[in-house]
């Protein structure tokens, strides 16, 4: 069987199996009625879809959110995040040591 | 107060919205039959909900469009990919159930009882090609489109358009000369 006999009994076959597409399965008599069916139907899902990530995008923020304040609130509160340098400690001021005398013996 | 007056919001929105609605019904009035046809020819059993759903991205992502241009060749490439889709599914379904059928795509039984014998046998060795190849065999010789067309609507390169289909050819020869 050469390639063009193949090429016309397949164009010929599909072309039958598109013409015999049930009815049911084909546009109805009015077009505009089953456009206006057919896009209430994906306003609506358009409708759930955008409700369902508002919702995601709530959940996901409320869980940082708590997560955060969990984080803060389990630090100890002495201890500094952004500086870490050791801190001074507070002593007393000291007074300076007197020196003492000097001893000078024989001398007036 | 003349009644409901719409926000300043849906004031800019309304005329994308309306510009919208009006190709899509147009574009809807004139693809639905082809493309549930093609549906049916790519071996879909649920040709109406894939094409539903088709449509369905196409208003979903309208805005994303290149230009409104785009949409036919667009909703042939969600009409291709879905119905693959599906049909993957179902294979693994009834690979599932351990239920073998010989025929992998499920067809309308009513178009196939009104096919002569060397139709139905051209029909069933097309069922049985891999789902790339019978792709490319429906989009070239039912739809008549160019080699880009078919490499845009795939989402492959022509020269793989080529292979598939070249090789999809030769499958169907051999399995009419077996029937012989």
């Amino acid at each position: 069987m050469n390639e063009s006999s193949t090429d016309d009994r397949l164009r010929d076959a599909l072309q039958a199996l598109a013409s015999g597409v049930p009815q049911k399965e084909q546009a109805s008599a009015d077009p505009r009625a089953d456009y206006r069916a057919a896009s209430s139907g994906w306003r609506r899902r358009e409708r759930r879809r955008r409700l369902i990530l508002a919702a995601l995008v709530g959940l996901v923020l409320v869980l940082a959110d708590i997560v955060g304040l969990w984080a803060l609130n389990r630090t100890d509160p002495d201890s500094h995040v952004i500086f870490s340098d050791p801190q001074p400690s507070v002593v007393a001021p000291q007074l300076q040591p007197t020196p003492e005398p000097l001893v000078r013996a024989g001398q007036p | 107060m003349t009644g409901w007056q719409p926000a300043a919001a849906d004031v800019r929105a309304l005329p994308l919205d309306d510009e919208r609605d009006r190709a899509v019904e147009e574009l809807f009035a004139q693809h639905r039959q082809p493309l549930t046809r093609l549906a049916v020819l790519l071996g879909a059993d649920d040709a109406e909900d894939v094409v539903s759903e088709a449509f369905y991205d196409l208003y979903r992502r309208w805005r994303r469009l290149r230009s409104p241009d785009a949409a036919a060749a667009y909703l042939r490439s969600v009409v291709v990919n879905r119905t693959r889709m599906r049909l993957r599914h179902l294979q693994v379904v009834r690979r599932h159930l351990q239920r073998r059928t010989e025929d992998a795509p499920a067809r309308s039984s009513e178009a196939m009882a009104l096919l002569r014998d060397d139709q139905r046998a051209v029909v069933t060795a097309l069922a049985r090609l891999p789902d790339r190849q019978r792709e490319a065999l429906v989009l070239r010789y039912w739809l008549e489109l160019r080699e880009s067309e078919i490499a845009g609507a795939m989402g492959i390169s022509a020269g793989a358009v080529k292979t598939h289909v070249s090789r999809g050819m030769a499958a169907l020869s051999r399995a009419m000369e077996e029937r012989r």
